[in-house]
């Protein structure tokens, strides 16, 4: 009996403990949740209308830290799992103050949200079908997995590779790098306006458009392509000032 | 008898407006000159076919008016007085062809001129049809890059793929989405878009101005090609200053002095 008591005391604790890494708020009213973090951020779909943030365990605050709050750029800890979550308007600003410690963030399929990496996060997103924005700004890469929606991502000198699920509505998709490469896999039948262009590397695709080949990718040597494909439709813009880019059937 | 005369009388033989003694005398010709026996053959061809040709009916609206003008102009005029034409008078067929002819072209020439006048109508409201449909295009232009998705905004600015020649206000709104839109893909779509217009002062001076705060690496190069491909001279100062600047990317610098001696 004292050990069984002894066992509950213990879950007990622990579901405490997991308790506090995580963090929720409803999205009642919220159009965009627009996410900053320096570290790396994975965002996933969920079921419920609410904004769930989940910290890896890891995560241990100094005993010195005991009573104060943690203060980062972007404003004060004001969710107990570093994060700092307030409403504007319908905007939710989602900021992780932490420097290095990742993050979980939950949300429903069809909520629209930006994602900004400022240092060197990597940014993952995975089946979404609300419209994306994913933007890393200095040595992150953004991985988009399973999605539908409108894109623009854009990376400075992390890679970005998008795998789109379908691609149904009509609103532009925008992808670039300045120094990494650009990945993107679209369902064969995807009806789109294609405009891929790099200026010192080379443009990679098994989608009809011609030239040398590379593991069975084919190389279109100038630094821009247009076409069309499956009689047009969406505009895909895959830019990349010295990367490579290659556009993959599905 | 003269062969030319004979020529000439030959119309009337076919229209049977000689007389007895002309036409024996004619006959006689024919069986002797093969010539003219020709020529009268010819001329019957001729006469067949046009005896053939079908008049054109005028429409119904038109045969109604003719009818009641003539009416009227017979009521009005109901005494008629003959001419005096002895049977023997010769039909004037040339003359009578020659008046044809005039009405033909007159006919022609009224139906063209219709014709002209409705294409020019036309093309006039076309014209304006293009004018509504460019302002439609322009608002919609203007209040899709105002959208809150980055993506409608993108779409905005692609919207100037459709206007040939921009009203300056749109060119305006796409500088200030270069400059300003909080997402860089849509300014490096607007720079894009921007690279089209250089013709205009605005885009060239807010290039040049960009070269000096712009920090996106992409739409630094972007820039920089657009100006050294217009062989902008006031652009070399602030790309000579880019050079000196630390924070400038490396392959940026590399290109500034590849390209900038096409300038100078």
């Amino acid at each position: 009996m004292k050990q069984f008591t002894f066992i509950l005391l213990l879950c007990l604790a622990t579901g405490t403990a997991l308790a506090q890494n995580d963090y929720t708020k409803s999205l009642e009213g919220i159009e965009w949740v627009r996410i900053e973090s320096k570290a790396d951020i994975t965002v996933r779909t969920h079921s419920k209308n609410e904004l769930l943030i989940k910290v890896g365990s890891s995560v241990a605050t100094p005993d010195r830290a005991k009573g104060l709050k943690l203060v980062g750029e972007g404003g004060t800890d004001n969710t107990d799992v570093g994060f700092y979550v307030v409403q504007d308007g319908n905007n939710l600003i989602v900021k992780s103050l932490r420097k290095s410690e990742d993050a979980e963030i939950f949300l429903p399929a069809t909520q629209n949200f930006s994602v900004k990496s400022t240092w060197h996060g990597d940014i993952e997103i995975e089946g979404f079908t609300s419209e994306i924005e994913a933007n890393a700004q200095l040595n992150g890469g953004i991985v988009i997995r399973e999605v539908t929606g409108p894109i623009t991502a854009n990376a400075l000198n992390g890679e970005i590779e998008v795998q789109f699920k379908t691609v149904k509505q009509d609103s532009p998709i925008s992808i670039y790098t300045t120094n990494g490469e650009v990945d993107v896999s679209l369902p064969q039948g995807t009806p789109a306006d294609l405009f891929l262009s790099s200026l010192n590397g080379e443009i990679y695709t098994n989608f009809d458009l011609k030239r040398p080949d590379k593991d069975g990718l084919k190389s279109i040597s100038t630094r821009r392509v247009t076409g069309s494909i499956n009689n047009g439709g969406v505009s895909i813009k895959l830019k990349s000032t010295n990367g490579n880019i290659y556009l993959r059937k599905k | 008898m003269d062969e030319n005369h004979i020529v000439a009388l030959l119309p009337d033989y076919l229209d049977d407006a000689l007389g007895q003694e002309e036409r024996a005398q004619l006959e006689g010709h024919l069986a002797t000159c093969a010539a003219c026996a020709k020529e009268l053959e010819e001329m019957k061809v001729l006469f067949e076919a046009f005896g053939q040709e079908k008049g054109a009916t005028p429409p119904e609206r038109i045969k109604t008016n003719f009818y009641k003008l003539l009416e009227l102009e017979k009521q009005a005029d109901a005494k008629v007085i003959p001419l005096n034409t002895p049977a023997t008078e010769k039909r004037n067929w040339t003359k009578d062809l020659l008046r044809v002819a005039a009405s033909i072209v007159l006919l022609l020439g009224a139906f063209l001129f219709g014709q002209q006048q409705q294409q020019t109508q036309s093309n006039k409201e076309i014209a304006l049809l293009q004018d509504e449909r460019q302002e439609i295009k322009e608002t919609a232009m203007l209040s899709l890059m105002e959208n809150k998705s980055a993506s409608k905004r993108i779409q905005g600015v692609n919207y100037i793929e459709e206007f040939t020649d921009p009203d300056e206000a749109i060119v305006l709104a796409l500088i200030d989405r270069m400059r300003y839109d909080a997402n860089t893909n849509v300014r490096l779509t607007a720079v894009d878009a921007l690279g089209r217009f250089t013709a205009s002062e605005n885009v060239k001076n807010a290039f040049i101005a960009a070269l000096k705060t712009e920090k996106d690496p992409s739409i630094q190069i972007t820039i920089i090609q657009v100006l050294v491909k217009i062989q902008e001279k006031k652009a070399v100062k602030p790309m000579q200053e880019l050079l000196e600047r630390e924070d400038t990317q490396p392959f940026i610098k590399e290109q500034i002095k590849t390209l900038l001696p096409s300038i100078v």
